[in-house]
């Protein structure tokens, strides 16, 4: 059970079929370079693996005004 | 995924660049874009001292940083626009960012010019978010003109630059196309504008933010309906995502091949001449500045009000 919070929004989503950094944001309708994926203060590039009791943050990239 | 240059794990990966960086190795590439940005296009010259426009975002406190770090002379302006439950949060956190890392920054109140935002927004029937970005724009260029400033550095960034290019395209507006790129040469009270985070995506800002520790504003404008251009930005992600490069290549060419057909178009009858404003004597197209033209419909609106 890989456990995702959004950067701004309060309720984290679990998701427990996601293997990669990759599958999550196709999951969440993602580009490559929309959102900084972060993992326990460090950045993750799309092919790496995400592991059963991860906590996750996406933050968004672009700028909202 | 491995770092290009040095085989360490990769932190970040680009797409357009066909390359993943390490933290390391990353900001390396970003000092070099911004360092190719600055010298190709004369942004600043030897010892010129430059005002950084700092909103508190991403883009504006990872230029101050990246300019310091290559050692340019840099200052911060931050305006300070009197939105409640929004304003004083972003400048107290400007103010940290800034006092953490060494960097001077001053802090203009547009409410002890009669212009606070809020003000403004009742005062005024056009979107709020053109006015503020006019009275933003003054206030930017009329400090660093009065305050000795060779440059007015912004953070605009590559997604912001073909967003906008796209508009004026779709528009096909000569006198825009003429004078977009990274560098418009100071003329006048007009001094240089300049954005060197031209060849930086919003994706590599970003990142560059998260690896160096810098704690920037997240929240959008309570006044804003959504970043400008924003439509224009999922078009073009959805091109670049399909064919990495697409967005660099379509800024640089037009910028190379492009631009020059429109050199020195006019913005149309009576829009060319600027006369130095009556009330404030920064150029103005008309007698009497758009800002300052502003300042009279809010003190006009308040004066309404209170004899009601």
């Amino acid at each position: 059970m890989i456990t995702v919070t959004i950067d701004g929004k309060n309720q984290p989503t679990t998701y427990p079929k996601i293997k990669t950094v990759l599958q999550l944001l196709n999951n969440l309708h993602l580009r490559v370079n929309d959102a900084l994926i972060i993992r326990d203060g460090e950045l993750l590039t799309p092919d790496r693996h995400l592991w059963p009791g991860d906590h996750v943050t996406v933050r968004m990239v672009v700028s909202r005004g | 995924m491995k770092c290009k240059r040095c085989g360490e794990l990769a932190a970040v990966k680009l797409p357009s660049h066909h390359a993943g960086f390490c933290p390391s190795c990353f900001e390396g590439f970003f000092k070099k874009q911004v360092e190719t940005a600055v010298r190709r296009h004369g942004m600043i010259g030897r010892d010129e001292k430059v005002l950084v426009a700092v909103s508190g975002g991403k883009d504006s406190l990872a230029l101050m940083r990246v300019l310091t770090d290559l050692g340019h002379v840099v200052e911060g302006l931050h305006v300070h626009l009197g939105i409640p439950d929004s304003s004083d949060p972003v400048a107290e956190r400007t103010r940290a960012f800034c006092a953490a890392n060494g960097l001077t920054l001053h802090v203009l109140h547009t409410a002890e010019h009669g212009l606070a935002v809020p003000d403004v927004k009742d005062a005024v029937r056009r979107p709020v978010c053109a006015v503020c970005g006019k009275i933003k724009r003054h206030y930017f260029n009329r400090f660093a003109y009065e305050n000795g400033f060779a440059a007015l550095a912004t953070g605009h960034n590559l997604d912001d630059e073909t967003a906008r290019l796209f508009a004026n395209v779709l528009r096909w507006d000569p006198a825009y196309l003429g004078t977009q790129g990274p560098t418009l040469p100071g003329e006048g009270k007009f001094v240089r504008k300049i954005k060197p985070l031209y060849r930086l995506t919003e994706f590599e800002t970003a990142a560059y933010c998260f690896l160096k520790g810098i704690d920037h504003w997240k929240a959008a404008c309570p006044y804003s309906g959504g970043a400008s251009f924003t439509g224009h930005k999922k078009l073009i992600a959805d091109l670049e995502d399909r064919s990495p490069g697409q967005k660099t290549a379509f800024y640089e060419a037009f910028l190379a091949q492009g631009r020059p057909h429109f050199a020195g178009a006019s913005r149309g009858e009576g829009q060319d001449t600027l006369y130095a404003c009556a009330q404030c004597g920064f150029p103005s197209s008309g007698e009497v500045c758009g800002v300052c033209r502003v300042r009279e419909q809010v003190a006009a609106h308040k004066a309404r009000r209170e004899a009601v």
